[in-house]
């Protein structure tokens, strides 16, 4: 590695600075959802039942909480076969003796079961938005429509985005296999896998528990 | 040094500058500078000049040491042979930090009471005004006496005006300079402002302005406010009150105006004879209430300068010399001509159009468009006949027969042909 | 990587050495290089520049008397929208990136910035995002919302046409390029610095400019995200700003002024690091009260955050508010006055010399002053409400923007020229330009003020006659065609001295940092060696005591593989990248929809260009940013 003033690698402080600028991004967004919400001028609502008063249709609380706690855990579990996976990747070196030790030190699998818990955090938003819709709730219906599905849209690309670095590094680990060199990559990934993980848990609180 | 002697002649120039704005600051007339900040007419006008004397004094003093202090280091060092290398001192920093800082005090606190004593709720027996901001020009209405009116408003001196702001489509913001202060006006908000406009001032008109970029003719959303004694405000009223004064029965004097008439020397020759300031009738209905008088309204031919739009009729628009127009004919053009779809003329029961301004009492006003123009035969008929080349963007479709429509680029579907326009001009000028 | 002392070879070297640096066409497409991007920005901002400075002429001509209809109000709107944009984010933005990126490493001791390619990629998607953005006035379909876009009026139901949608895209575009430049020299400044360079020995303009890519870092992605919206709005029918869904107009003033002023930071903070050099320099003697003028930056940045609502104190915050908004914005005086007073005492007692870099330096002082003075007066909300609107404040930004930023980046150049060409400016044309551009100035945007005052509304393409402002519009315009003036002297002198110019050796001005300490140009690999720093002002500590001199790397000018320097691939994929991402932006617009006037993504266009991104990006990242090092 080149000379560095602080020792650490280049990559290390850029995925930082982008985390802090993502940071923002996302409070803008979630900012904007709690601004607007109960501004809605026409339902569905997040909890509430609404009644068209046009049609008499009854629209119930959009939010459904026990399926989106099932997706919840699921990325966070994506988190800690995240910690595995770049645990695997820094002790490649270490040999492994028993089964145990070989099954915590492959990579391959971790990074298999990251990007799998991220993608069925992904089945469950496609389910979750396809059901809304189905309720009456659209992106153009109203105000909550709008900041709901651009805010957690813009997490979905986040995971998106995060599970085909993580599949690239799957590819990358089956044709050559990652060693220490490729370290760094991993724990960037790792970082903003994190970060994608936390931002959820924000949402999850704002959005769907606090009524 | 060359470059030092020039900075030194710079000097006289940068407090020059100063000076200049100073005197300006205080020497400002208003037939010189018509809409000046520096001559406020209201209480809350005072407040903020006071402090903006603050404001100028301080700046000022600060320019000018500041200025002082660059000018005379590098005249004094300008031929030093030896830098000596200092690389700070604790006690100028702390100093230079005190400095801004205690300017800043001097600064906030009136600042901070002249806050809250400005946006401290109106009296409760204020005037109550609601403007409501359109693309391009201003609707107000008086809710006490149910009075409507377009990109004028009239306000009685001495007597506290509480308006509250709110915007039909995008933002604007409504100013009046020798009044004080501007607020927006946005859609699913209500705004407020209150002034007391001085009784000295009485009869007399000002300048206002939409000061927040709406869209194409922002430049073009322009009213003025008459500030009139009570007796007149409330003979004003009577009048605005009571539903359109036309009468059907003579033509009116037919506009004849030159195809390419110079910009307007005195636009006000073709207006329609001055109102005198009449006591209030009030109770006629439209059709039927011939000869009868309208209440006061601020005489045209006192309208001072600044206050009559000085804007050239547009030279691609052309219109027959000679015709007299009949508003008996011309208000069945109105009608039929689709205007009512977007007008309102109380006491004409098919105009409840509320796209466009209120017509109601059209005569009485001085300006066109928005404060653009003025309210005479010449420019009327050529607004009428192709509005949107004489104000860009305009929701007023063009009328005129074989005119093109610059929004639509294309000819206009509805057509008007002169004779008819002349009809509705004499039509509309009947409306006091 | 190892540090070696060797000896100071200030000899009166004359050329910058056998060896040139690559030539042709295709090295630029494909450079990494700081310095050549350094160059590339430079070019296409004062491109930009010109650009901007003819529409701000033609705004001008129109407005020099009353009535005047040269132009349409429909294109005086697109004008005076595309003159904020282009200043703001085609020139001043990237007048200040050229100077990041050739001097920031030079500044620390570093090879190059973090992300070479990344780097690159930056220069691209700016240069295609200008283009993009710039192309729609040659056809009178600009952005005519204003720089500020605010909305309603910007949403589809006011603005039906495809010219919003210009601006919108053009603003992410950009904005992607203002992010990964802000990454890649957070990462230079805090990773790269030669050893010795600690955070309180940087040069000043590294500083100020460490502080504006944390500015950037976190300011865009809040203007992203409201342009997101509007985008959405307009292509997707969302509400963020629709008010009959409830939407409310104030959330897009709020975003775009939380970005909006730290933006002015942005724009006005290189600046300052730039006079923070100059001043020195001219002055032979180190910067006063260094430590001081570090911390004051750093508190303007930070304040920068907490005042964006003084922008729009007309919309009836209410009393709390405006005065939070107002003390804060107060507090700001406080650093920024700091400086001012730390430049003078820096003056004081110096051996000077009136370059015409020095000039604008002072006359940076000069009139920055008065926008800092008018910028207090507005600062009082109850003065503000008859000011803000006006052309008061066009005057007040001007004396920001003009008076401060561009009279700084003109320094900047007149300063770095040299460094940057080997040779040295023309400086009696240099003075011209200072004096006409000094005196023009201030016959343009003085009168601003009266105008403003006297009850001129901003952002009006034409006023009526008798209403005072006939005189002060004129000497405005007046003064707008001695600028133009001025400019084409700059541009004369900037062009003729690249070719004519004469040689100015490695540290003409005797300037203390370390970019000085190489040959001029500097080669590729800029230091031969990394120096190791031990003062602020490594060239005159050498000089005033033997014992703690800097590492000098006055080499003869030779290629990196005579040198045995390991340099990045050149390499297209940045460049490819950088297309694909605004050919698939463009896609949204790229076909009008005849019955509303307004665009229609066409989904081919932007598949292609994502495919294009997509597969550029991974041959970049799967790729090695240069060979592989062997063992010495």
């Amino acid at each position: 590695m080149h000379y560095t003033a602080t020792g650490l690698d280049n990559r290390k402080i850029a995925i930082w600075a982008f985390i802090g600028s993502e940071c923002m991004l996302f409070m803008s967004l979630i900012s904007t959802y709690l601004i607007y919400k109960g501004k809605s001028v026409v339902g569905p609502f997040p909890h509430e039942a609404w009644t068209d008063p046009m049609t008499g249709r009854v629209f119930h609380g959009i939010l459904d909480i026990p399926v989106t706690s099932a997706s919840t855990f699921v990325l966070l579990m994506s988190s800690l076969f995240m910690v595995l996976a770049l645990a695997a990747v820094q002790n490649k070196h270490v040999p492994k003796h028993t089964t145990g030790d070989r099954i915590l030190g492959s990579s391959r699998l971790w990074l298999f079961m990251t990007a799998l818990a991220g993608t069925t955090f992904l089945g469950f938003q496609a389910f979750e938005f396809t059901s809304f819709v189905h309720e009456g709730l659209t992106i153009r219906r109203n105000l909550f429509g709008s900041t709901f599905f651009t805010l957690t849209g813009f997490h979905g690309a986040h995971v998106t985005a995060g599970v085909l670095w993580l599949l690239t590094l799957l590819a990358i680990d089956f044709k050559r296999g990652l060693t220490a060199a490729d370290e760094m990559v991993v724990d960037m990934c790792a970082l903003y896998w994190h970060f994608v993980d936390v931002v959820w848990i924000a949402i999850f609180t704002l959005i769907y528990l606090i009524r | 040094m060359k470059g030092s002697s020039r900075l030194r002649r710079l000097l006289p120039y940068l407090a020059f500058t100063a000076l200049a704005l100073t005197l300006v600051a205080c020497t400002g007339e208003t037939t010189q500078y018509p809409n000046s900040t520096f001559e406020p007419k209201t209480e809350l006008g005072r407040a903020i000049d006071d402090l903006w004397d603050i404001l100028l004094l301080l700046g000022t003093i600060v320019f000018v040491l500041v200025e002082l202090a660059l000018a005379f280091v590098v005249w004094k060092y300008r031929n030093n042979k030896e830098a000596k290398h200092t690389h700070g001192n604790t006690k100028l920093e702390i100093l230079w930090t005190m400095i801004p800082a205690v300017i800043l005090v001097f600064i906030a606190v009136p600042t901070v009471r002249t806050i809250f004593e400005t946006q401290a709720p109106a009296p409760g027996d204020a005037l109550k005004v609601d403007v409501i901001g359109h693309q391009w020009w201003w609707e107000f209405r008086y809710p006490e006496y149910g009075v409507t009116t377009a990109n004028e408003l009239y306000l009685p001196v001495g007597r506290t005006v509480s308006f509250s702001l709110t915007t039909k489509d995008v933002i604007h913001s409504f100013w009046i300079p020798q009044m004080g202060a501007k607020r927006d006006l946005i859609a699913n908000r209500t705004n407020y402002i209150w002034f007391t406009p001085d009784t000295a001032i009485a009869p007399s008109v000002w300048n206002g302005f939409c000061t927040e970029y709406c869209g194409t003719s922002h430049a073009f959303m322009r009213f003025r406010v008459f500030t009139v004694t009570p007796e007149q405000f409330e003979s004003w009223v009577a009048g605005q009150k009571a539903t359109a004064a036309f009468n059907a029965g003579p033509a009116a004097p037919a506009p004849s105006a030159p195809d390419s008439q110079p910009p307007a020397a005195s636009p006000l020759d073709t207006n329609p004879p001055a109102q005198p300031i009449g006591p209030p009738t009030g109770t006629g209905t439209a059709q039927l209430a011939g000869g009868v008088a309208p209440g006061y309204f601020f005489p045209h031919e006192s309208m001072p300068e600044y206050a009559v739009p000085q804007r050239p009729l547009p030279a691609n628009i052309s219109f027959t010399r000679g015709l007299t127009g009949d508003p008996a004919r011309g208000q069945t053009a109105f009608m039929l001509g689709g205007c009512i779809g977007c007008h309102t003329v109380r006491g004409n029961p098919m105009a409840a159009g509320t796209i466009g301004p209120d017509l109601t009492h059209f005569a009485t006003r001085h300006t066109l468009a928005g404060g653009t123009y003025p309210n005479t035969t010449d420019y009327l008929a050529r607004w009428i006949k192709n509005a949107r080349v004489m104000k860009p963007g305009s929701i007023m479709p063009t009328l005129g027969k074989g005119e093109y429509d610059p929004v639509l680029k294309r000819t206009a579907p509805v057509s008007l042909d002169d004779q008819q326009i002349a009809d509705i001009v004499a039509y509309l000028q009947q409306l006091r | 990587m190892t540090t070696a002392a060797i000896t100071p070879h200030v000899t009166d070297y004359k050329t910058a050495g056998a060896y040139t640096g690559q030539k042709g066409i295709w090295s630029w497409l494909t450079t990494v290089d700081h310095k050549r991007i350094g160059k590339l920005y430079l070019f296409t901002a004062l491109f930009f520049f010109m650009v901007g400075g003819l529409e701000a002429v033609v705004i001008r001509a129109q407005l020099g008397g009353p009535n005047r209809s040269l132009v349409s109000a429909e294109f005086y709107n697109q004008l005076f929208t595309m003159h904020g944009t282009t200043m703001v984010f085609l020139a001043i933005m990237p007048l200040s990136a050229a100077f990041f990126n050739f001097l920031i490493p030079l500044q620390i001791g570093a090879r190059d910035v973090a992300f070479p390619r990344l780097n690159a990629f930056s220069y691209w998607v700016y240069l295609f995002g200008g283009i993009f953005i710039t192309v729609p006035i040659f056809f009178a379909l600009a952005p005519n919302g204003g720089w500020f876009g605010y909305t309603p009026l910007t949403t589809k139901a006011y603005s039906p046409g495809i010219n919003i949608d210009f601006w919108v895209i053009g603003l992410l575009i950009l904005g992607v390029s203002s992010l990964a430049a802000a990454f890649n020299f957070l990462t230079t400044i805090i990773n790269l610095r030669a050893p010795g360079m600690t955070l309180m020995r940087m040069p000043m303009f590294t500083w100020m400019s460490f502080v504006v890519q944390f500015l950037l870092v976190l300011a865009f992605p809040v203007i992203t995200i409201a342009l997101v919206f509007l985008l959405f709005d307009r292509f997707f029918g969302t509400n963020f700003y629709t008010v009959t869904a409830g939407g409310d107009p104030l959330l897009w003033q709020h975003l775009f002024w939380i970005f909006g002023h730290p933006e002015v930071y942005i724009l006005v903070l290189p600046a300052f690091g730039l006079v923070s050099e100059l001043l020195p320099t001219y002055s032979q003697k180190p910067l006063f009260g260094y430590a001081v003028v570090v911390y004051s930056g750093i508190l303007i940045g930070f304040l920068g955050f907490g005042v964006w609502a003084h922008h729009m104190f007309a919309v009836g915050m209410g009393p709390v508010a405006d005065t939070v908004f107002s003390l804060t914005t107060m507090l700001i005086a406080i650093p920024t006055g700091v400086k001012i007073f730390n430049w003078i005492a820096t003056v004081a007692q110096g051996k000077l010399k009136f370059t015409t870099a020095m000039l604008f330096a002072l006359g940076l002082i000069s009139l920055f002053t008065i926008g800092g003075i008018s910028g207090i007066m507005h600062s009082s909300p109850p003065a503000n409400l008859q000011q803000t609107d006006t052309y008061f404040i066009v005057a007040h930004f001007h004396y920001v923007l003009f008076g401060g930023s561009i009279m700084g980046i003109f320094g900047g150049i007149y300063h770095y020229f040299p460094k940057m060409f080997g040779r040295l400016m023309h400086e009696g044309l240099g003075k011209i330009h200072f004096w006409l551009t000094f005196i023009a100035m201030n016959l343009t945007f003085f009168p601003m003020h009266y105008a403003g005052l006297l009850g001129m509304p901003r952002r009006i393409y034409t006023y009526d006659a008798n209403q005072g402002w006939d005189l002060f519009n004129a000497i405005s315009t007046g003064g707008a065609y001695l600028l133009g003036v001025a400019i084409i002297v700059f541009i004369w002198n900037f062009l003729s001295s690249m070719k004519r110019g004469a040689i100015a050796g490695p540290n003409p001005w005797n300037a203390p940092t370390l970019e000085w300490s190489i040959p001029s140009p500097p080669p590729e690999y800029n230091f031969a060696q990394t120096p190791e720093v031990h003062s602020r002002y490594p060239m005159w500590d050498q000089r005033a005591s033997d014992v703690d001199h800097p590492k000098v790397n006055l080499t003869e000018g030779k290629s990196p593989e005579q040198m045995g320097i390991i340099m990045p691939y050149n390499t297209i994929k940045p460049l490819v990248v950088a297309l694909g991402l605004v050919v698939m932006f463009s896609g949204l617009i790229a076909s009008r929809d005849p019955a509303t006037g307004g665009s229609k993504p066409v989904l081919w266009v932007m598949f292609a260009g994502a495919a294009v991104m997509i597969g550029a990006l991974y041959s970049w990242l799967l790729s090695p940013l240069e060979p592989e090092h062997h063992a010495h």
